[in-house]
């Protein structure tokens, strides 16, 4: 897999945007100039809305580039990971398209048991999209199921788009104010892990040599597994160097590939989602966790009051 | 003669230069296999020796672990003809030698101390009488210090391979001036390790005028960089003077990911070169590297903790296992030639 890097800090900045919407035909009422707008400009869109919608918006944006991103399924709740497959998809796109109108719709499917899937997703967008060169609308039910879905897209969202127009959103607080009240959840239990074993700095590479037996056990090719070994040892370093010097991981090997999970009791980290930003090329900290960002399917952070604990997946 | 490795990376260095030495002399080498043939052929590959053919041709030979431990529940005498059968066998099949080596601890779990010795005794005639080469390892993992100790007073030479830096997980060999090959893993337990070599080796560069202005890693035998020590290496090498390159040499693809994942196509002053796999491929650092131990003269930094205190070090006088007249029997570091 070829991960980007950023070469310099761009200028640009995400526009982030909150939008209410009746009825799927107010929604498609309500984007349907920012679409054509866009496609005047010469900029690409992404749709990630229902299937009759977006048929409508494809029409409005008439000959301009138009991505459509499926239902994120994969992503498992973890509105982090979401975000952070969006930054890698809208980079790559705006660094042959420059400028990119998204414009996405909230999915009832996914609001899990409180709708914080949202919250969070929002937040994590707000860090990882930071830099891009991206308008993104995000659409939200007058009436969602879970109240809180509506009290974090306004919290998350520094703009409001109302009646066709964008304004300064006063009730917008920055990303650590807003997990800090709802905090990412953690994800679900799974059963009695294959492996389970404490370590310290010193025995980072006795974490590598199980991943990489677990790993090459099931279908992971070489250069996959060296990946996932990878991935696992940026995020066990983590929590051996910020963390009380002693870790915890777990590992599963399921039938879609191989999870792991670390635990720290170390202190809170600096960051609520680290690895979402793109390192800086002078910046020698913080790219292993987006490094291992990129190379999992999921990678979730949650944090409790016993500490930070990270979840992994990744296929084969 | 024999050699006691700090760890496992470095027994697979020391047999694989003694294997590649019989090889190049023609002849025939025997390799007994407990559990350390797959590292030491692992080794060769990195090394750019050729020895799939060989091995097919049977010029090479790993005896497998249960043969390699039926040796040891096999009488004296009939082991001996054995032994003299190999070489006469050798000898016949037109191979100018006869060395072996291999893993031996089963013996010493076994039949310690008397059985073990009489082995040991009994090589020793053979390596006399018939003028083959014996590499024996005792490394710390296998054997204890008791043990180590006995079988180094029973050996007529101590092979010490300079050693600039070995956790156990990661083994750092100086192999010239301003070069010097990894073998093992980095990570955050002996990241420094690296920032320190860097550090003395571009000092040493920049106080002499002769020595290269390139700093050549070669990084065959390094299978794990973390994400921290690969960033490392980017900024150092664009933290060096104009005047100066960083080259990082035969590096493997897993290990080529990272550092391209952290910036090092942009590093200017940072070459990466891939590991090419084919085995007849030249060397490529840049000229002729200078052999460990051998650049007398400079201050030597970095060449200290030679292994045990025994150790055959400097070049003066062929060593008494040179069989050939060539005068340059001994076994050093595959880089070095």
């Amino acid at each position: 897999m070829r991960i980007e890097t950023t070469r310099t800090a761009a200028p640009v900045r995400l526009q982030h945007a909150c939008a209410m919407y009746s009825s799927s035909a107010d929604l498609v009422t309500q984007a349907t100039p920012l679409v054509a707008d866009a496609s005047r400009r010469g900029e690409a869109v992404v749709l990630s809305v229902r299937p009759e919608s977006e048929a409508r918006l494809r029409d409005a944006a008439g000959s301009a580039r138009v991505v459509a991103l499926g239902p994120d399924t994969p992503a498992r709740s973890s509105g982090q990971t979401t975000a952070a497959r969006l930054a890698r998809e809208l980079r790559e796109l705006t660094s042959q398209a420059g400028a990119v109108l998204a414009v996405s719709e909230h999915d009832s499917a996914l609001d899990g048991i409180d709708g914080r899937y949202w919250t969070e997703l929002d937040a994590a967008l707000n860090v990882a999209l930071t830099d891009l060169p991206v308008s993104m609308f995000c659409f939200y039910p007058e009436l969602p199921l879970h109240s809180e879905i509506l009290d974090g897209a306004i919290a998350n969202h520094p703009l409001l788009f109302e009646r066709g127009r964008l304004h300064v959103n006063p009730e917008h607080r920055a990303p650590r104010d807003v997990l800090a009240g709802m905090p990412a959840s953690p994800p679900v239990l799974l059963g009695a892990p294959d492996l389970d074993m404490v370590f310290s700095a010193w025995q980072l590479h006795e974490v590598r040599a199980a991943v990489s037996d677990l790993a090459s056990a099931t279908a992971f090719d070489v250069s996959r597994s060296e990946d996932v070994v990878l991935a696992v040892n940026e995020i066990a370093t983590n929590a051996v160097e910020h963390g009380a010097g002693e870790a915890r991981i777990a590992l599963w090997i399921a039938g879609d590939g191989l999870v792991a999970e670390v635990h720290d009791t170390g202190e809170a980290l600096t960051e609520p989602l680290p690895g979402l930003r793109a390192p800086h090329p002078a910046d020698p900290r913080g790219r292993g966790v987006w490094i291992a960002r990129q190379l999992c399917d999921v990678l979730h952070v949650w944090r409790d009051r016993s500490g930070t604990h990270v979840r992994m997946h990744a296929a084969p | 003669m024999c050699a006691v490795p700090l760890s496992e990376e470095q027994l697979w260095e020391v047999s694989a230069d003694f294997v590649a030495d019989g090889l190049d002399r023609h002849e025939r080498v025997l390799y007994f296999d407990d559990g350390t043939a797959e590292g030491v052929l692992d080794r060769l590959a990195d090394d750019h020796v050729a020895f799939e053919r060989p091995l097919r041709t049977g010029q090479l030979a790993i005896v497998p672990a249960e043969a390699t431990r039926a040796v040891f529940h096999t009488p004296l005498p009939e082991a001996r003809a054995m032994m003299l059968e190999h070489i006469e066998g050798s000898k016949a099949a037109g191979y100018t030698g006869f060395r072996m080596t291999g893993q031996m601890s089963h013996g010493v779990d076994r039949r310690w101390p008397a059985p073990f010795a009489e082995y040991d005794r009994e090589l020793d005639a053979l390596v006399r009488e018939r003028g083959i080469t014996a590499l024996c390892l005792y490394d710390r993992r296998r054997y204890s210090d008791e043990q180590i100790e006995r079988m180094r007073d029973v050996h007529r030479k101590e092979l010490s391979v300079p050693t600039a830096y070995d956790d156990g997980l990661l083994r750092v060999v100086r192999t010239g001036p301003t070069s010097a090959r990894l073998a093992g893993e980095v990570d955050h337990s002996n990241r420094p390790a690296i920032a320190r070599l860097l550090e003395t080796t571009l000092d040493d560069a920049l106080r002499s005028h002769s020595a290269p202005t390139d700093i050549v890693l070669n990084l065959a035998s390094l299978r794990f960089i973390d994400v921290a020590s690969a960033v490392s290496l980017v900024h150092a090498a664009e933290g060096f003077p104009d005047t100066h390159r960083l080259v990082l040499s035969d590096v493997r693809p897993g290990v080529l990911r990272v550092l391209d994942r952290c910036g090092a196509p942009f590093a200017a002053q940072l070459t990466v070169h891939e590991f090419d796999g084919t085995t007849d491929a030249g060397r490529t650092g840049p000229g002729p590297v200078v052999g460990p131990g051998r650049h007398g003269g400079g201050p030597g930094h970095g060449n200290g903790g030679t292994t045990g205190n025994g150790g055959t070090t400097g070049n003066g006088g062929g060593p008494p296992w040179t069989t050939d007249g060539h005068g340059d029997g001994y076994p050093h570091l595959r880089e070095a030639r």
